[in-house]
């Protein structure tokens, strides 16, 4: 008897952990991503070219400057990869960066602080 | 004159007739509807794989009861609600793909197995009347989930995501999208053959599903179920807890009409909030029993050429309707008109048989009377 309510809240509480896992990794976070000017503190990173922007492997399309767009990313961890485009032609010169979201997070990438290795290059918004 | 009871005749081919007599009239049509509603085969087909994808795992969550002796189970429309209320919560954390399919399955199947629960205690006080008191508790149901989802969500529950809710700030709206989830177990393994789309993973599971039923026939809580059906006396004498062997069969079924309800909205892609659940009860039942099922004995082979047949006459009940009256919307009539008379009709043959078998029987113990008595 003492054992069988021992198996069944072991049940019950890995169901609750699996439900859990499922949420945190279906959840969807809507991603801004900037390609325009942002000052961070004394430093102003401008926004100069266009670019293609995949996020978790999805393009998402071509951002010219001073434009934004949005992604939907799907889980905790992303990666967010940006590709120069030059008089239309992508020069090749890519960079990433990975970063976690949480459950109720929302975020806004900025490219320019990006490429630049700026600590505000994305800044996380709660949902709530 | 010595009457021949019609059940016990010698000919096999009028026995066929009999048996079979539901889905021969529904081929019957059916070859006639078709050549009629102008339809291409490979559009057809199509929509058969669609149909066969999304209808199949409902139906078969139909034949435990059937096992148990509990009829047809118009109370699944209980496990369709908890189904529905797991894809609500889902749609509301904006939880999508996969995971957002599991975790509705995960969310519904307690709201399912209650709800089973609560059908089976009621239709075992409804010995002998199972199908129809079902058929009352989904309606009495529907009333409880209106009131739930209607007043409950965005009041006593917080509902977050705003585009589900009500413009007065709370009950959920008419119409929910489901584009998270849209066909995620459809597209999970794609094969194409030509411009056929095979939903593979979903039919992997209802796979899955048929293997279940038959392995559970074998168990020995399923061959309870099979001597419940038979007899509850003899069930009872052989030491089996006939009234929780019934509740049991209930619970069973009420989650696997939560699951192939959530199938089927996956496949849809939008939920109608409060009839979606509506008509599912008695176009499964029907379906089942234009397979060539009775309210006493179902299997498997019954529900996939229930489905083909039924969902065929969906498909082309509309144009075959326009071609012969130049109204489209006649043949929406005629496929509900038959939907409702089919299962009317296979009732009153169930009940027609019964009654002759009985009276047969009786003729046969008198029979055997006088030969005791004339020794």
């Amino acid at each position: 008897m003492r054992k069988r309510i021992i198996i069944r809240t072991a049940l019950v509480a890995a169901l609750i952990l699996i439900g859990i896992f499922l949420y945190a990794i279906g959840k969807e976070h809507k991603v801004v991503i900037d390609n325009r000017d942002i000052s961070v503190g004394d430093i102003i990173y401008s926004a100069s070219t266009t670019y293609v922007v995949w996020v978790d492997n999805q393009e998402i399309g071509v951002i010219k400057k001073g434009e934004r767009n949005a992604a939907i990313a799907i889980g905790i961890s992303h990666k967010i990869v940006v590709e120069e485009i030059k008089s239309n032609v992508l020069t090749g010169e890519k960079h990433e960066k990975r970063f976690r979201l949480k459950t109720n997070e929302s975020a806004t990438i900025n490219i320019p602080a990006m490429i630049n290795n700026a600590n505000e290059w994305i800044d996380k918004t709660n949902d709530n | 004159m010595r009457k021949q009871s019609l059940t016990k005749t010698m000919n096999p081919g009028v026995l066929f007739l009999i048996n079979y007599a539901v889905p021969i009239i529904f081929i019957i049509l059916i070859a006639f509807a078709i050549p009629l509603s102008g339809l291409s085969g490979i559009y057809f087909i199509r929509e058969l794989m669609i149909r066969l994808s999304r209808n199949s795992f409902l139906i078969l969550a139909l034949l435990i009861p059937v096992m148990a002796g509990m009829g047809m189970n118009f109370s699944i429309v209980l496990g369709a609600m908890a189904g529905e209320i797991g894809l609500i919560f889902i749609t509301d954390w904006q939880i999508i793909g996969i995971s957002g399919m599991l975790l509705a399955i995960l969310i519904s199947t307690p709201i399912a197995v209650l709800l089973g629960y609560f059908a089976g205690i009621v239709l075992n006080r409804a010995k002998g009347r199972e199908m129809v008191t079902g058929f009352m508790l989904a309606f009495f149901m529907n009333g409880i989930y209106q009131l739930f989802v209607l007043f409950g969500m965005g009041n006593i529950i917080p509902i977050s995501n705003s585009s589900i809710l009500l413009p007065r700030g709370y009950g959920i709206r008419n119409t929910i999208n489901l584009l998270g989830i849209r066909q995620v177990l459809d597209k999970l393994i794609p094969l194409k053959i030509g411009d056929i789309l095979i939903p593979v993973a979903t039919f992997l599971v209802i796979a899955t599903l048929c293997v279940f039923i038959t392995w559970f026939r074998k168990t020995k809580l399923g061959q309870d179920m099979r001597t419940v059906g038979q007899d509850n006396e003899v069930a009872r004498l052989s030491g089996i807890n006939v009234e929780s062997t019934r509740v049991l069969s209930i619970v069973i079924s009420t989650v696997l009409a939560c699951y192939g309800q959530i199938l089927f909205l996956q496949n849809i892609g939008t939920m109608n909030t409060y009839q979606s659940h509506e008509q599912v009860g008695v176009f499964a039942i029907a379906a089942l029993l234009v397979g060539g099922a009775s309210v006493t004995k179902a299997n498997i082979p019954n529900v996939f050429i229930g489905v083909i047949l039924f969902h065929t006459m969906f498909v082309v009940a509309p144009r075959t309707g326009k071609a012969l009256m130049g109204q489209a919307q006649l043949g929406e009539y005629f496929r509900v008109f038959v939907s409702y008379g089919v299962i009317a009709f296979s009732l009153a043959l169930y009940a027609w048989r019964k009654r002759v078998e009985k009276e047969n029987e009786r003729k046969k113990i008198m029979n055997y009377r006088k030969s005791i008595l004339a020794k």
